[in-house]
C-alpha cells in the first residue's frame, strides 16, 4: 500500500493552497518583521528600543497590556460562576440561557461604544436618570481615564460570552468521577475546585484567556470611537497614513505578533498537549444535578442581570438610531424612522452595505471551497504533514486581524493588489483568510461525524469517488457547510479591522468603514451610524440564529480555542 | 473497618425504580459482591453506599451509625471507580498521597503511608509517573493504593477490572483477594461477571431489577439457586417444566419426559405446584446401560455436538421436542454422536417456582 494518497489533483491543489497561505499570511508577516528591522538598507534595533524610551509608546503598551489583563480577569470573574452554575445544575430553560449568552456578540464592541457614549455621556441619560432620582446631584464621569474605563466595560461586555464558552467547555469535560474519587477521599467545596477541578480545566481556560486577552489588546474600533488614543492598536492605525516616513508601525505589529506567538508558546509549554479527557467508561454521571426551586431563581437572576447590562450597548444603539431629538433627557423626545431611510440615501451608506454585500459574498465563496477541500484532505486522505496543513488553516485564529490588514496595507503597497488604490481583492483575501478556520472546522465536524462506511457502500456499488463525494458526502454534511458558510458570511459583513486599515478610500468602504467614518463626518452621523448598527445587529442575530438552527448545539464549538 | 446494613434502601431515577427496599448486611472484613446484569442497580447501590447518591427512602448504617445523610467526604470509604478516575495532573505518588492530605496528616507520616501503599502494589518504581505514562493494569493498582492508604471503613470496587484484558484479570484477582485477607478490610465489590463474583466472593448478592434476588456463598448460588433469574445468570441450567406429584420422600414432579426427582427450590412446595426442574449441564451424563446409581432417567437424541478443547458440550432433543445442553469435562474419548440415541442420567435438581405460570393463574 502506498504511504500517501498523493496524485496529481491533490498535488496541485496543495501546491497551490501553499501557495496561497505563503503570499496572503506568511509573506505580509515577514514583510513588517523585516521593515521593522530593515531602513535604508541598514540594520535597526531603534524602532524597539523605541518602546522602552519612549513615553508615548511605552504608555501605549502598557495601556493595552492594562486593558487585556483587566478584560481577561473580568471576564474570568463573570465566567467562572457562570459556568458552574449552568453547567452544573439542570433546571427548566437550560437551553434557553445558554444560547442567552451569545446574543452580545452580536455587535461589534465600536458599535456599541457609539450608543454608549449617547447613554453614559455627561448630560446622556444614565446620569440625567441619577439626577433625576435624586442619587447623585453631579453628573458621572462614567468613562474616567480619557475614556479607558469605556473601552475595558465595552470589551467585557462583548467578550465574556467567548471566556464563557471556553470556561463551560473546560468544566463540561472535566471526567465527573476524578470529583467523585477527590470526595472520596475527603476533600469538598473551594480545595476540591483548587486541587482537582481548575487544574484539570486549565487547558480550556488558558485557551479562552488567550483569545480575550489577544482581542482586548488588539482592538481597534473601540478605543476609536471613545477616542482613547494611546493604545498599540491606534498607535498602529495612526500611523498608516505616514508609514513610509515612520517604520514605528512596522515593529509595534512585530510587537503584537510576538506577544500572540508567545502567549501560545507559554500555553503549550506549560501545559505540554495534555488534554484531560478521558473516556468514561461504565457507569457514567452526568455530572449535573437538579436545581433546587430558590437555586433555578438565583441562576435567572444572575443571567437575565448579565445580560440585560451586556445588552445595554445594543439598546442604546437602537435608541440612538431612532432619536429625532434627544436632548437632555432619559429618553429621546421625539423619534423617528428617518435615519433608516437615510441608510439607503446617503451616498456613502448605501455603496458601503453594497460594498460589504460583494466582498462577504466574494470571501465566502472562497472560504467554503478552501475550508471544504482542507477538510477533506484532513479527514479522507493521508497526506504528509498533515499536521502542518491543520495549523496552517487555523492560525488566523490566532493571529490579531490588526496584524494581518497592516501586513497586507505595507506588503502589498505598490503591486497591482495595492490597497490604496482598489482595495477589493485584499479585502475579500483578508476576510477569507481571517474567517477560513471556521470554515475548516464545521467541515471537519461534518466529515469527522460521517461515517467512512457511507462512502466506502456506495464506492462498494459501483460509484467513483468524486460521484460519491457529491451524492453521499455532501448531502449528509450540508448542515454544516450551511452554517459555516453563514457564519463566515455574518462576520465578513461585520468585520472591523481588515475593514477599517484596508479600505482607505471612501467608494470603498464596506459597512464598518462607513459607520466609523459616518460618526465624524456629518452631524447627524452617530444617528445614521446607530442606524447602520443596527441593521448589522440584525443581520447578525439572523445569521447565528440559522447556523445555530443547522449546527444545533455544537454552535458553541466554533467559538473555542 | 465497618459493618454494614442497608435497611429498605428505595432510589428512584425520572420514574425508573433503580433499587426496591434493599435489606442487605455485609460483615466487618467480609469480601462481598453485588452481581447482576447492567442496569440492575448494583452500582446504584455501591454509589449510595459512597454517598454519591442519596436514596429516596431507607438507611444505611455503618457499624450501627445512621450515615445515610453524610457527604462522601466525610464518610471514610476507599472507591475504586471503573475508570480508575486517576487525577492526570496529579503524578502516582500526589494520587495516592491526596486523601491523607484531606486528613491533614502531617508530612512524614504521609510519606510512610503513601511508601508502604504503593509497596503493596508493587508500584513503588513509578511514584513519579503521570498516570498516562502507565498500563491498565498499573493504574488499577494506583487506583487501589489510593483507596486503601486512608484506611477506609470499607472498600468499595466498580467493576475494577473490567478494562483489563482477561490474563491480568486473572492476575489481578488473586492479588486483589490476598489483599483483602491480609488487610482484612471490608471490601464491596460491583461486577457482572459471574466468574469473578463465584472465585473471589465470600458471600455474593445476586441482584434483579433493583432486587436481590438471592444472598449466599457462592457454593449454595450455584448450586441451589432461588430463581429462574439466578439459575440462568450463574451459569448456564436446563430446565424442564413439570408439576409435583408427591413431597414425600423426596419431591417428585411429573413432566413431558417422565418423573423427575429431586429437591426442593423454594419453601412450602405444594402438590400441584408448577415448577421448573433446574439441571446443570455438567451434572448430566450419558448412561451406557441401566445401572440405576442416578436419580432421573431420560431418552433423547443427540442433535449438535460443539468440541471446545477442555470440554464438549452436546445439545439433545428429548422426546418433547425440548433441547437440553450437557457438558463433559473429559473431552480426550468421544461420548456420542449427533444422530445417536442416548440415554441421559442425572440426580442433582433443584425444582424452581414457574413464576411465569404463576402469573397466568393470577390472571
Amino acid at each position: 500500500m502506498k504511504r500517501f494518497d498523493l496524485n496529481w489533483p491533490t498535488l496541485i491543489f496543495l501546491v497551490g493552497l501553499i501557495g496561497f497561505f505563503v503570499l496572503f499570511l506568511f509573506y505580509p508577516l515577514w514583510y513588517a518583521f523585516v521593515q521593522s528591522l530593515v531602513v535604508d538598507g541598514r540594520f535597526t534595533f531603534a524602532f524597539y528600543e523605541l518602546m522602552v524610551t519612549s513615553p508615548v509608546y511605552r504608555e501605549s503598551i502598557l495601556n493595552s497590556f492594562r486593558l487585556g489583563m483587566i478584560t481577561t480577569i473580568a471576564t474570568t470573574l463573570l465566567s467562572l460562576p457562570l459556568a458552574f452554575l449552568l453547567v452544573r445544575y439542570d433546571f427548566a430553560g437550560k437551553g434557553f440561557l445558554n444560547g442567552l449568552i451569545l446574543v452580545p456578540m452580536v455587535l461589534p464592541p465600536f458599535v456599541g461604544a457609539i450608543g454608549m457614549k449617547q447613554m453614559f455621556a455627561r448630560f446622556g441619560s444614565i446620569n440625567l436618570l441619577l439626577l433625576d432620582l435624586g442619587l447623585i446631584d453631579q453628573p458621572v464621569d462614567w468613562f474616567g481615564g480619557g475614556g479607558f474605563v469605556g473601552v475595558v466595560i465595552l470589551e467585557v461586555l462583548h467578550l465574556y460570552p467567548i471566556m464563557y464558552l471556553n470556561v463551560a467547555a473546560a468544566l463540561a469535560n472535566v471526567d465527573p468521577s476524578l470529583e467523585e474519587a477527590a470526595r472520596n477521599m475527603g476533600s469538598r467545596g473551594f480545595r476540591l475546585f483548587r486541587t482537582v477541578t481548575f487544574p484539570l480545566m486549565l487547558p480550556g481556560y488558558f485557551a479562552g484567556a488567550i483569545i480575550v486577552f489577544i482581542w482586548a489588546f488588539t482592538d481597534l474600533g473601540t478605543p476609536l470611537i471613545f477616542n482613547y488614543r494611546q493604545v498599540v492598536a491606534v498607535e498602529i492605525f495612526n500611523s498608516i497614513e505616514d508609514i513610509n516616513e515612520n517604520p514605528m508601525a512596522y515593529a509595534l505589529v512585530v510587537f503584537v505578533l510576538l506577544l500572540t506567538v508567545f502567549f501560545f508558546y507559554l500555553s503549550k509549554a506549560m501545559l505540554g498537549n495534555r488534554r484531560y479527557e478521558m473516556i468514561a467508561r461504565g457507569y457514567i454521571s452526568s455530572g449535573s444535578r437538579p436545581a433546587s426551586r430558590g437555586m433555578t431563581v438565583l441562576i435567572y437572576a444572575a443571567m437575565l442581570s448579565l445580560t440585560g447590562i451586556a445588552l445595554i450597548p445594543h439598546m442604546s444603539v437602537f435608541l440612538t438610531s431612532i432619536a429625532e431629538r434627544w436632548f437632555m433627557a432619559v429618553l429621546p423626545q421625539e423619534t423617528t424612522g428617518r435615519f433608516y431611510t437615510m441608510v439607503f440615501e446617503h451616498p456613502m451608506s448605501l455603496s458601503s452595505i453594497e460594498m460589504s454585500l460583494i466582498l462577504s459574498v466574494l470571501s465566502t465563496t472562497l472560504d467554503i471551497v478552501l475550508g471544504i477541500a482542507i477538510a477533506y484532505l484532513l479527514t479522507r486522505t493521508r497526506i504528509p504533514y498533515k499536521g502542518v496543513l491543520d495549523a496552517m488553516a487555523m492560525l488566523p485564529l490566532a493571529l490579531p486581524g490588526l496584524v494581518l490588514a497592516f501586513g497586507y496595507l505595507a506588503g502589498y503597497s505598490g503591486t497591482f493588489l495595492d490597497a490604496r488604490h482598489y482595495p477589493v481583492p485584499l479585502l475579500v483575501i483578508a476576510y477569507a483568510v481571517r474567517r477560513l478556520p471556521y470554515m475548516v472546522r464545521a467541515a471537519y465536524a461534518g466529515f469527522q461525524q460521517t461515517s467512512v462506511t457511507l462512502e466506502e457502500a456506495a464506492q462498494n456499488l459501483g460509484a467513483s469517488r468524486l460521484r460519491t463525494l457529491f451524492q453521499i458526502t455532501f448531502p449528509l454534511i450540508l448542515a454544516n457547510l450551511v452554517a459555516g458558510g453563514i457564519l463566515c458570511f455574518a462576520f465578513a459583513m461585520l468585520e472591523v479591522s481588515d475593514s477599517l486599515i484596508l479600505a482607505l478610500k471612501d467608494e470603498y468602504y464596506p459597512i464598518t468603514k462607513a459607520i466609523y467614518a459616518l460618526m465624524g463626518r456629518i452631524a447627524d452621523g452617530a444617528y445614521l451610524a446607530s442606524a447602520m448598527g443596527v441593521f448589522g445587529m440584525v443581520l447578525l442575530i439572523v445569521s447565528l440564529f440559522l447556523a445555530g438552527r443547522f449546527l444545533g448545539r455544537r454552535m458553541g464549538e466554533l467559538f473555542r480555542a | 473497618m465497618f459493618g454494614i446494613k442497608l435497611e429498605n434502601v428505595t432510589k428512584r431515577f425520572d420514574n425508573v425504580l433503580a433499587l426496591d427496599r434493599i435489606n442487605l448486611e455485609i460483615d466487618a472484613g467480609e469480601f462481598f459482591f453485588l452481581l447482576g446484569p447492567s442496569g440492575c442497580g448494583k452500582t446504584t447501590l455501591l454509589r449510595i453506599l459512597a454517598g454519591f447518591e442519596q436514596p429516596e427512602s431507607g438507611r444505611v448504617l455503618f457499624d450501627e451509625r445512621d450515615v445515610t445523610a453524610v457527604p462522601p467526604h466525610e464518610r471514610n470509604t476507599g472507591m475504586v471507580f471503573q475508570n480508575y478516575a486517576l487525577w492526570p495532573h496529579m503524578t502516582v505518588w500526589k494520587n495516592v498521597e491526596y486523601g491523607l492530605t484531606m486528613r491533614n496528616m502531617p508530612q512524614h507520616e504521609r510519606d510512610q503511608k503513601v511508601k508502604r501503599a504503593l509497596e503493596m502494589v508493587q508500584m513503588s518504581g513509578y511514584a513519579r509517573r503521570s498516570p498516562n505514562q502507565l498500563s491498565g493494569g498499573q493504574q488499577q493498582r494506583v487506583a487501589l493504593a489510593r483507596a486503601l492508604v486512608i484506611e477506609p471503613g470499607v472498600v468499595l470496587l466498580d467493576e475494577p477490572l473490567s478494562n483489563l484484558d482477561a490474563r491480568l484479570r486473572l492476575e489481578m484477582r488473586e492479588q486483589l483477594q490476598d489483599l483483602q485477607r491480609t488487610l482484612n478490610v471490608t471490601m464491596i465489590y460491583v461486577t457482572h461477571d459471574q466468574k469473578e463474583a463465584l472465585a473471589m466472593g465470600e458471600r455474593i448478592a445476586v441482584m434483579q431489577m433493583g432486587k436481590v434476588a438471592q444472598i449466599g456463598t457462592p457454593r449454595d448460588v450455584y448450586r441451589q439457586p432461588l430463581t429462574r433469574f439466578v439459575a440462568d445468570f450463574i451459569g448456564e441450567i436446563n430446565l424442564i417444566a413439570g408439576k409435583i406429584k408427591s413431597v414425600e420422600s423426596g419431591v417428585v414432579a411429573v413432566t413431558d419426559v417422565g418423573d423427575i426427582r429431586g429437591q426442593a427450590g423454594y419453601e412450602g412446595i405444594q402438590v400441584g405446584d408448577r415448577v421448573l426442574c433446574a439441571i446443570r449441564p455438567e451434572a448430566m451424563d450419558f448412561l451406557l446401560d441401566e445401572s440405576g446409581a442416578v436419580d432421573n432417567v431420560i431418552f433423547g437424541r443427540v442433535r449438535r455436538a460443539i468440541y471446545l478443547g477442555e470440554v464438549e458440550q452436546f445439545f439433545v432433543e428429548l422426546a418433547s421436542g425440548n433441547q437440553v445442553k450437557l457438558t463433559k469435562y473429559d473431552a480426550t474419548m468421544q461420548h456420542a454422536q449427533p444422530g445417536d440415541e442416548v440415554r441421559l442420567g442425572f440426580s442433582q435438581v433443584v425444582m424452581l417456582r414457574d413464576e411465569a405460570e404463576d402469573r397466568d393463574e393470577a390472571v
